[in-house]
């Protein structure tokens, strides 16, 4: 799996990067040099990757993180975002609907959308997985003069990123963002100023597909249990009437007029859930 | 009556009318143009409030068919109607602002044919739509009768259990799925409202407050239509007038309450039960999860919390367990007024709000926003009030009774009449042109405006006034650059050469950024690309050889004088008609020598900092590391900056 590893303490912010990716993706350069200033972090829909400033002289190569376990690719209802086992996760401008749930779901807020545009997509890096096809490297790291940026095979990158923690090279700190965080990314940090502000969560952070997953896998079925236990307990109140003959038993009886249990229950008393209200019945 | 509603209609027809209006602007210019959504909040007022809220309190249909199909609670049977229809209408409010939310409205199908069944909101999306046709159906009975259309309503009749538990079903998923959204949000959503049970708050506040808006709904039907239904008997109406919450009720004066307000105030009992559970549970989760922190912080999001909470749980349990509201219609109207509003709050709060503070943006949406929201809740309005009219909604004898007390009869019969009406009568006059002449004139003044409009670049304040030197701060970060701006005139040929920076190099932008010049970074010069001219030259001039390029270097070097870019040939002589540059006889200027961004930058520092190098014992202030420290394993030296002036 491609990755790419960013050390932080090289990096001097010339932003040779920023421009290589501005002409691989071909978007506007002066719109570009423009939203550097407007946005917060200086990525926007013209300029896929920026460098901003954490720190006051710190600069570190932001842009998608390319998630191994992608909380957009979980969140695309249409399923127009892909992890590709290269690495890359890629966007599908043909299945947008435009709900902008990925940005929303994104931890690192990274997707842009094209607002000005009348018919608008999502935009983001694709770790230029067009030329790793081709096996080229990435434009940002073709283009880095400072060797801060290096691009290869995850674990090779790790290695790497290990050996130059305990060579003591410079002053990091001791942790690799983006190796537990999330559920690992493909892009890699070492540093030795803290990340917080970006969007990183705690060391070790669970995947935000591992939070959802387990509840969205089991909705079928707790669809069905819904639908079985009130079968279940309108069939027991159905029969208690029968049993007490005072009831109406037609299920659509019109106004009848005080149903035999819920009429002497103090209002109120009601509780919600069904299970409840099982007991209830039977108690 | 008519008089009654009139007012309110006009009101409903001119909001309906914006929101019509806005939702053309959305259209035609695009979200950017209209929203104030961003990149950091892609998900405004529209997604939240319409469609989140809107359906989560549309809840009724499926917790009164719940009460009473599956429970069979029978007292509840007459608000089975209501709360279908108010579903029917929520729900199909949602979808119509959610058409014009998503950026793409015209592949709205996508999701029937594209699935992903990770997605939670592929599964809203599924079971809102599946629940939508669930309440046509079951809304189907009432229409087919009325349009006598007896077989398919019996049919409907037959099916409608199964079709009510079905729906409740498929509801229980999709408003814990709503809560489910933003579970993927734990590092953005602030800590107040992030839970892993937000699921189970979502469903459970609908519920409650669902069940809330359907008594809101029966009380003001009957302040509009059918007063001794809930009112009690006309004979005294100051009473009603002035019942207020918490005043002393039942002194012996008061004649008996409305026949529907026993069934009202049990509702609303167990809407506020529900509400209270869910208060309680939200109580826990706070405390165990510790966020409860969060809120002690006495942030704007503790107050918010605060309020919500206080309308959503604290006000309805408040007002509907006091025994002395048990024969106040305004009293239990309010409780169901507050948990309606603290349930949008709620929703606004988890969905817009919670994320201010992580986003570092504030989103207040713009009056498009504003107006498709409001418009498209007012045209649900307008048809509620239409079926409520024409259709045998809240109870069954209104055949009869529409005729006696003549509550209908604002009949269509004549155009001329009316027109006649309209034009005639003064307050009708002006509602009706009122109507029709507020959404159009807004669609007239609407400015266009867009976000893409460039900012030019402004003199930070305190510059000098003859404009020797601007002080620019592009980024507003609070430092400035200084930028020779009569240094740069004289040199590029005087008041001639405004043009050449200012109004027409760029469209849309009044001034030009340095790095429209001074494009390159580290390179001596930036505009100039010598290999695409040694080519494109070649190219044009067809060149013979197998390395022509080599041949066309005497197209700009001249023959016998050293290649350099000093001595060759001016760009203006190929490029005076395709440049937005004038040409100024005698001026210095010349394309190809724009300086680099880096020297131009470093030339508003360099030159100092190599004077003071020179002095003992700062040597160091010429050292690229004494600027750029990243460059630099050390600690730098403490700078007192300016030190020898």
């Amino acid at each position: 799996m491609q990755a790419i590893l960013v050390d932080v303490t090289r990096c001097t912010g010339c932003e040779r990067c920023v421009e290589a990716c501005i002409e691989a993706n071909g978007t506007d350069p002066v719109l570009a040099q423009r939203d550097r200033a407007r946005t917060r972090d200086g990525l926007s829909e013209n300029r896929l990757l920026s460098v901003p400033e954490v720190d006051g002289d710190r600069f570190v190569r932001t842009s998608c993180m390319h998630c191994l376990e992608p909380s957009c690719v979980a969140a695309c209802l249409v399923g127009g975002l892909t992890k590709t086992p290269d690495g890359p996760v890629l966007y599908d401008p043909e299945k947008c609907i435009g709900c902008r749930y990925c940005m929303l779901a994104c931890p690192f807020s990274i997707p842009r959308y094209e607002w000005v545009e009348t018919t608008p997509f999502v935009r983001k890096c694709t770790m230029c997985a067009d030329r790793l096809e081709e096996g080229q490297l990435p434009a940002c790291v073709e283009a880095c003069p400072h060797e801060v940026l290096l691009s290869g095979e995850r674990e090779v990158l790790l290695r790497e990123a290990h050996r130059r923690l305990t060579s003591g090279e410079a002053d990091y700190l001791p942790r690799i963002w983006g190796e537990h965080e999330y559920g690992g990314t493909c892009v890699l940090y070492l540093s030795d100023v803290d990340l917080d502000a970006l969007g990183w969560p705690e060391r070790g952070a669970e995947s935000i597909p591992s939070l959802t997953e387990p509840l969205i896998s089991k909705t079928p079925f707790i669809g069905l249990g819904v639908m079985g236990s009130l079968l279940g307990v309108n069939w027991i109140i159905r029969r208690r009437m029968e049993l007490q003959g005072s009831g109406s038993t037609s299920v659509d009886g019109v106004n009848a007029d005080t149903g035999p249990v819920g009429a002497d229950d103090a209002a109120g008393s009601v509780p919600p859930g069904d299970d409840e209200t099982q007991g209830r019945v039977e108690a | 009556m008519i008089r009654r509603t009139r007012g309110l209609k006009d009101l409903l027809w001119i909001f309906a009318l914006a929101g019509l209006v806005a939702g053309g602007f959305r259209l035609w210019f695009g979200l950017g143009a209209t929203t104030n959504l961003t990149d950091a909040v892609p998900w405004g007022l529209w997604k939240i409030l319409n469609m989140v809220a809107g359906v989560a309190i549309s809840t009724s249909g499926f917790t009164i068919g719940f009460l009473v199909y599956v429970l069979k609670l029978e007292r509840f049977r007459p608000l089975v109607k209501p709360a279908i229809l108010v579903a029917f209408l929520g729900y199909g409010c949602s979808c119509v602002a959610l058409l014009f939310d998503i950026g793409l409205p015209f592949r709205f199908w996508h999701p029937f044919f594209m699935w992903n069944e990770h997605s939670f909101l592929f599964e809203v999306f599924w079971c809102v739509i599946l629940y939508f046709t669930v309440t046509t159906i079951e809304l189907g009975p009432t229409v087919f009768e009325k349009l006598r259309l007896e077989k398919v309503s019996k049919f409907l009749h037959r099916i409608a259990f199964g079709v009510v538990v079905t729906g409740i079903s498929l509801s229980s998923l999709h408003h814990s799925s709503l809560g489910s959204l933003f579970l993927v949000s734990p590092g953005r959503l602030h800590d107040i409202w992030y839970s892993q049970y937000l699921p189970l708050f979502f469903i459970l506040s609908a519920m409650g407050a669902g069940m809330m808006f359907i008594v809101l709904a029966k009380i003001l039907y009957a302040r509009l239509y059918d007063r001794e239904s809930v009112f009690g008997p006309r004979h005294d109406p100051s009473i009603v007038i002035l019942s207020v919450p918490g005043a002393p009720a039942g002194n012996g004066a008061r004649p008996q309450a409305g026949r529907d307000m026993p069934m009202l105030i049990s509702l609303a009992r167990i809407a506020a039960s529900i509400l209270a559970v869910f208060g309680v549970l939200q109580l826990i989760d706070l405390l165990v999860s510790g966020s409860w922190r969060a809120i002690a912080a006495g942030t704007w999001e503790s107050w918010l919390w605060g309020l919500e909470f206080m309308l959503l749980v604290g006000l309805p349990n408040l007002l509907v367990w006091n025994p002395r509201n048990r024969r106040s219609p305004t009293a239990i109207g309010f409780a169901a007024f507050s948990a309606t509003i603290g349930l949008f709050l709620h929703r606004l709060d988890v969905g817009l709000f919670g994320y201010l503070r992580s986003a570092q943006e504030a989103y207040f949406p713009s009056a498009a926003e504003w107006a498709l929201s409001i418009g498209v809740v007012a045209a649900a309005g307008l048809a509620f009030l239409f079926f409520v009219e024409n259709f045998p909604i809240f109870d069954e004898e209104w055949r009869t009774r529409r005729e006696s007390l003549g509550i209908f009869q604002a009949k269509f019969d004549s155009l001329s009449r009316v027109w006649n009406t309209a034009l005639s009568s003064g307050p009708e006059r002006t509602t009706v042109i009122a109507v029709f002449v507020v959404p159009l004139t807004w669609m007239l003044l609407y400015p266009p405006f867009s976000r893409a409009g460039v900012e030019g670049i402004e003199a930070a304040a305190g510059i000098d006034v003859t404009r020797t030197v601007l002080c620019i701060d592009g980024d507003r970060a609070g430092l400035s650059t200084e930028f020779p701006h009569a240094e740069h005139q004289t040199r590029l040929g005087g008041e001639a050469s405004c043009v050449s920076c200012h109004h027409l190099s760029v469209p849309g932008d009044e001034t030009t950024a340095c790095f429209h010049c001074h494009r390159d970074m580290t390179r001596p010069t930036h505009i100039f690309d010598h290999s695409a001219h040694t080519r494109a030259v070649a190219v044009s001039e067809e060149l013979g050889g197998i390395r022509p390029a080599n041949h066309s270097c005497e197209f700009c070097h001249y023959t016998g004088e050293g290649k350099s870019a000093e001595s060759a040939r001016s760009c203006l002589e190929c490029h005076a008609e395709d440049s937005d540059w004038v040409e100024v006889p005698g001026a210095q200027s010349d394309l190809a020598h724009a300086v680099s961004y880096m020297d131009a930058m470093h030339g508003t520092c360099l030159d100092c900092h190599r004077e003071e190098a020179e002095k003992p014992g700062q040597e160091y202030l010429a050292e690229c590391s004494t600027c750029h420290r990243s460059l630099s394993r050390q600690p730098p030296p403490q700078v007192a900056v300016g030190t020898g002036h």
